[in-house]
């Protein structure tokens, strides 16, 4: 697996995403600008300017039509990623550090910060796909988290639910409708810092600054599998076609006295779903993975780095071919069912 | 009689794995099935996608001609 590397952040990478066809990523990061990559040559299809501080997150809609970026100017950006054009601004009381649409497209939800007397939100907006289209000012839902701060949420299958993780670890269910918090559950022992989703999103996978990374139902919020590592984790990503996870993370330089490459642990995990067993590990930054993102067509994954780099790597064969023994037998019995 | 042991210890993990992934799959089978009732019941297409997806590549196509 040779990576390509992006080059073009001058700072710490803060979030990947790719498009729904798996040929664009988009990335953030604390230089306030967002870039544009394809991820089959690493080539660069554009940038994204207009935002006056850190960006730390950014979603692409399943159209792949808008990319929508929340950052410590304490606003939410829509785009058109053809022409590059900003096509609304959100104002908000402080940071937005986390954004996503739901599976249609048709919403956006952005996490407010908890700073200077204003508590920690989630708030709904209503998305307009047309880029013609004058976008709402209004915001139509706004959830505040009283307890603990949300640091990530997102969308449920039918958008039922918006799921957040929180800064004490625990995970709560909304109803996405009312905004009425249907279930919170302790499920790290610190910080949640990722929540990524199933693709049919009836599932997902936290990170956690505990060292584990956790897969968890939406509908009851069990934890069905929790994959332990060695370090803080920041990241973490659940592969389609096979059934692995990808966990980034690694000790930042400030929170340890000497920190070389060997003792930071910069190394994306892969792990198997189901069994929970760690497969193997990619190095290659040089500093804490920030993000991890994986392609929906199932090609490959990127992961960004403390070290301002993206590395774009494409899965080999070997990836594709490693199977345990129950999962062949498991598949040969299938088929011969089917027969 | 040690080549034994560890046989039986590795069939003991084998035995855990076979067992983990029939849970998985019942699990998925169930789930998926369930979110497919709860989508007909509210009259959405299986895939949320259906309708926008359609019209992009809609226009793509006149774009070519």
């Amino acid at each position: 697996m040779r990576p390509t590397l992006l080059q073009g952040h001058e700072r710490a990478l803060t979030q990947i995403k790719y498009n729904r066809d798996g040929d664009i990523i988009f990335s953030t990061a604390k230089d306030q600008h967002i870039c544009a990559w394809f991820s089959h040559n690493g080539e660069r299809l554009g940038t994204y300017h207009g935002h006056q501080g850190a960006i730390w997150t950014v979603d692409v809609d399943p159209t792949s039509t808008m990319i929508a970026s929340g950052a410590a100017d304490n606003t939410v950006r829509l785009w058109d990623i053809k022409t590059g054009k900003c096509l609304k601004v959100w104002d908000f009381n402080t940071a937005v550090k986390r954004v996503e649409f739901n599976e249609d497209g048709s919403k956006l939800l952005a996490v407010t910060e908890m700073r200077m007397g204003f508590l920690g939100t989630i708030v709904v907006l209503d998305i307009n796909l047309d880029v013609e289209a004058e976008q709402s000012n209004e915001k139509v839902m706004t959830i505040t988290c009283e307890e603990s701060k949300a640091i990530v949420a997102g969308w449920s299958y039918l958008s039922k639910y918006i799921i957040a993780g929180h800064e004490d670890g625990t995970v709560s269910q909304y109803d996405a409708k009312t905004g009425e918090q249907l279930d919170n559950v302790k499920v790290h022992d610190l910080d949640i810092t990722d929540l990524q989703w199933a693709p049919d999103r009836t599932y997902f996978i936290t990170a956690s600054k505990d060292k584990t990374a956790k897969l968890i139902n939406t509908r009851d919020l069990e934890v069905m599998k929790t994959y332990v590592a060695d370090t803080p984790l920041n990241s973490a990503s659940i592969t389609p076609k096979k059934d692995f996870v990808i966990l980034g993370g690694g000790q930042a330089a400030m929170d340890v006295t000497t920190t070389s490459t060997r003792q930071g642990k910069f190394e994306a995990r892969f792990y198997h779903k189901i069994f929970e067993e760690e497969i193997g590990r990619v190095r290659g930054h040089f500093g804490p993975l920030n993000t991890v993102a994986v392609d929906p067509t199932g090609k490959g994954y990127a992961s960004g780095g403390e070290d301002g780099y993206v590395r774009v790597h494409q899965f080999d064969k070997g990836y594709f071919d490693f199977t345990y023994e129950v999962e062949r037998q498991a598949r040969q019995q299938q088929q011969q069912q089917q027969m | 009689e040690d080549a034994d042991r560890g046989a039986s210890a590795d069939l003991a993990v084998v035995e855990h794995r076979r067992r983990l992934l029939e849970e998985w799959m019942s699990w998925r089978a169930s789930i998926e099935e369930e979110v497919k009732e709860e989508r007909a019941a509210r009259g959405l297409p299986l895939d949320p996608l259906e309708g926008i997806i359609k019209k992009t590549t809609e226009g793509e196509d006149q774009i070519i001609e």
